[in-house]
């Protein structure tokens, strides 16, 4: 085969693996900026119809914080010591949690909404998976910055074990959009998925020590310590704010685990893409 | 360029397979992404449900050719072009492509409507791998061709279809492709800008570039292209030259006398319009089987332009073309005026006709104005047939026409 062809078959991509890399390769070369300039650019386009603009994206988080302290305040709930103010301990655990939820919805999201393209451009479907991935670590960075001011506000010290909190975050977005990423193929095809992925996150977040404290006194097998997301929340919780149960080894179980899912999900993608765009 | 000579696209015995209903097609789906996963599996026959939109079709084109494909809607036209671009898979048989690829899969989509129209072009010569320096020259060209300079930096959403076709076209042919797919390329914008399209088509394939055509268009598909293909059910019914093509076309779908709508120009004019058409006989008198008759166009013109023209004859129920003739050398036209041609001997027998026109692009030969075509009525002409045994004969079986015919 010349170094110029490109050929389509009829046999499964798998079947020559250096060609299927290859163009994977070539793909991921153009892909940073491709997905650089459409990040920026619907990120200006996004905030310009906004008269609060980039002062939205902590708002959410902070709002769901606010609601679970007034809550433990009027006593609705009592979770008992957290370790350090349970404002500082809820808002953690949201921020943390919104970049899972975040990156578990962001490619189907992305993808859903490029659906028009994909059928008629050839542009790498990795540079809207990326510019959504770009999305979510900048929501991240926002409302870190808010997090830092809320915690030095509440008292709490800034402990040197914060320099490792962005491993535990990108963990977090790793795993979020792995799962996520996985799931595209069929969330493409079937409105389903996406309606589900909505009420699971739901359900996950109350099995996960956002807003409840971690270590608690439940069996090993509980659904909560099964669940991935628990030490990567609790694990860089502890990093920022030093409040207790951190976990580094779990954390960096569930982030290797994570990483061969995303590479997973990413190269199942690519032999799903033509039939995907197939019936879009 | 490509070494001349060899093929730059060659596809073998291409199948793909599509499944009518929503809920099988998805189902499929599912089944076609787990086979991806099962490298030593060999690709399936067709499954119930299902139809070929492409059925066992082969080609080759080579530099410097140009390939019309024409066929009837649904005939699997732009699942080639979609196959070709690697955006869908084939089912059976492979296709292979040598060089860039540019196409224009429909007119004036493919963009991201929240880039602007310099970065959407930034967004697309990033894929075909153009440097930096190439970008930046490849930019300006394409900005230049679209007339976008103004545009440039204004996010596509905010385009008009005519600035989006404009772009579309631009970017698929100045990222310097080395095979050019084109679906309708001619179907939208203004009469000057398609010219500049066929221009850069014929510039294209003189460098050396690959084409392969879509259109619904057989004046552009004759002139553009050396060969052509019919495609009906996704199945390869003809190969031959463009015109054989596009005769084998006609004479299968018989067809409405339009082949698209006259052109505008940028501002919506149309360069020329035929104010009416008329046939009488030189000498006076209503029109008579055997006797000479002038057909007269009567124009108008938004600025003098060359133009070639032709007119045809049809039973009074507009459905079946009798007769007609086109003069395609080149004439001037004035602001206003008329153009004639005489039939010397008219061989219709006795009835109404009605009358169309066509004044065309010399060049392109796509229409500049068309006349009984559309929404104007056609002008009807009474025929009139000396009265005979032999003439009323012929009319009682409803003849048409008269012949000479030499008896032995």
């Amino acid at each position: 085969m010349a170094a110029d062809e490109t050929v389509y078959s009829a046999e499964p991509l798998l079947r020559s693996p250096e060609r299927f890399a290859a163009a994977a390769r070539a793909d991921l070369r153009v892909v940073p900026r491709s997905a650089w300039r459409m990040w920026v650019r619907r990120l200006q386009a996004r905030h310009r119809a906004s008269r609060l603009g980039y002062a939205w994206l902590p708002v959410p988080a902070l709002a769901l914080a606010l609601t679970w302290v007034y809550l433990d305040h009027v006593r609705v709930v009592r979770f008992g010591d957290t370790g350090i103010p349970y404002l500082a301990y809820v808002l953690s655990g949201v921020v943390l949690w919104q970049v899972f939820a975040e990156g578990l919805q962001a490619p189907l999201r992305a993808l859903g909404d490029a659906r028009h393209m994909l059928t008629k451009a050839r542009l790498p479907h990795e540079a809207w998976l990326a510019s959504a991935a770009l999305d979510v670590a900048l929501n991240l960075l926002v409302r870190l910055a808010v997090l830092v001011v809320v915690l030095v506000a509440a008292g709490t010290s800034l402990r040197a074990a914060i320099v490792l909190a962005p491993l535990g975050m990108v963990a977090l977005l790793v795993l979020g959009f792995a799962i996520g990423l996985a799931l595209t193929p069929v969330g493409l095809l079937y409105e389903d998925v996406g309606q589900a992925l909505t009420v699971v996150a739901g359900f996950w977040f109350f099995l996960t020590p956002v807003v409840y404290p971690w270590p608690a006194d439940l069996a090993g097998d509980s659904l909560i310590a099964l669940n991935p997301v628990t030490p990567l929340v609790v694990t860089t919780r502890a990093w920022l704010t030093g409040a207790p149960g951190a976990e580094p080894a779990q954390l960096a179980g569930v982030g290797a685990g994570a990483v061969v899912l995303l590479v997973a999900g990413w190269l199942v993608y690519r032999l799903a893409r033509p039939h995907l765009v197939a019936r879009l | 360029m490509t070494a001349s000579g060899e093929p730059v696209v060659r596809v073998d015995h291409l199948t793909k397979r599509y499944a009518g209903d929503l809920r099988t097609s998805l189902r499929y789906a599912l089944r076609d992404i787990g086979r991806e996963l099962v490298p030593h599996r060999s690709p399936g026959a067709a499954r119930p449900g299902e139809f070929a939109a492409l059925d066992d079709v082969s080609f080759e084109l080579r530099p410097g050719e140009a390939l019309a494909v024409v066929g009837p809607n649904g005939a699997g036209k732009s699942t080639l072009l979609k196959v070709l671009y690697g955006l869908v898979k084939p089912d059976g048989g492979e296709a292979r492509i040598r060089g860039r690829v540019g196409a224009l899969i429909e007119l004036g989509t493919g963009f991201d409507e929240v880039l602007t129209g310099r970065e959407n072009i930034a967004v697309n010569a990033a894929i075909l791998g153009l440097s930096e320096d190439e970008l930046a020259t490849a930019t300006e060209d394409v900005l230049a061709f679209a007339e976008l300079e103004d545009a440039a930096d204004m996010p596509v959403r905010y385009y008009s279809s005519g600035m989006r076709a404009r772009l579309a076209f631009a970017v698929a042919a100045h990222l310097r492709p080395d095979v050019l797919l084109v679906d309708e390329v001619l179907a939208v914008g203004d009469f000057a800008f398609q010219r500049k399209c066929f221009r850069h088509m014929q510039r294209f394939l003189d460098g050396g570039g690959a084409l392969l055509l879509v259109s619904h268009n057989v004046f552009l598909v004759q002139t553009l292209c050396t060969r052509g293909m019919l495609l009906e059910c996704g199945v390869c019914t003809f190969a031959g030259t463009a015109v054989d093509t596009v005769a084998r076309y006609l004479a299968v779908r018989q067809p409405r006398p339009a082949a698209g709508g006259a052109l505008a120009a940028a501002d919506g004019t149309a360069p020329v319009t035929v104010e009416g058409i008329s046939a009488a006989r030189p000498g006076g008198g209503p029109p008579a089987t055997g006797e000479p008759l002038t057909v007269t166009v009567r124009y108008r013109c938004a600025a003098p332009v060359e133009a070639a023209w032709g007119f045809t004859i049809w039973t009074g129920d507009h459905w079946v073309c009798v007769a007609g003739d086109h003069d395609l050398r080149p004439r001037r036209l004035e602001r206003e005026g008329e153009l004639r041609a005489t039939i010397p001997r008219l061989p219709l027998l006795a009835g109404t006709y009605v009358l169309r026109a066509v004044v065309v692009d010399p060049e392109t030969l796509l229409p500049f104005a068309l006349y009984g075509h559309g929404d104007e009525a056609p002008a009807v002409v009474e025929i009139t047939t000396p009265p005979g045994v032999h003439h009323n004969a012929l009319t009682a079986m409803q003849q048409l026409v008269t012949i000479d015919v030499d008896w032995d």
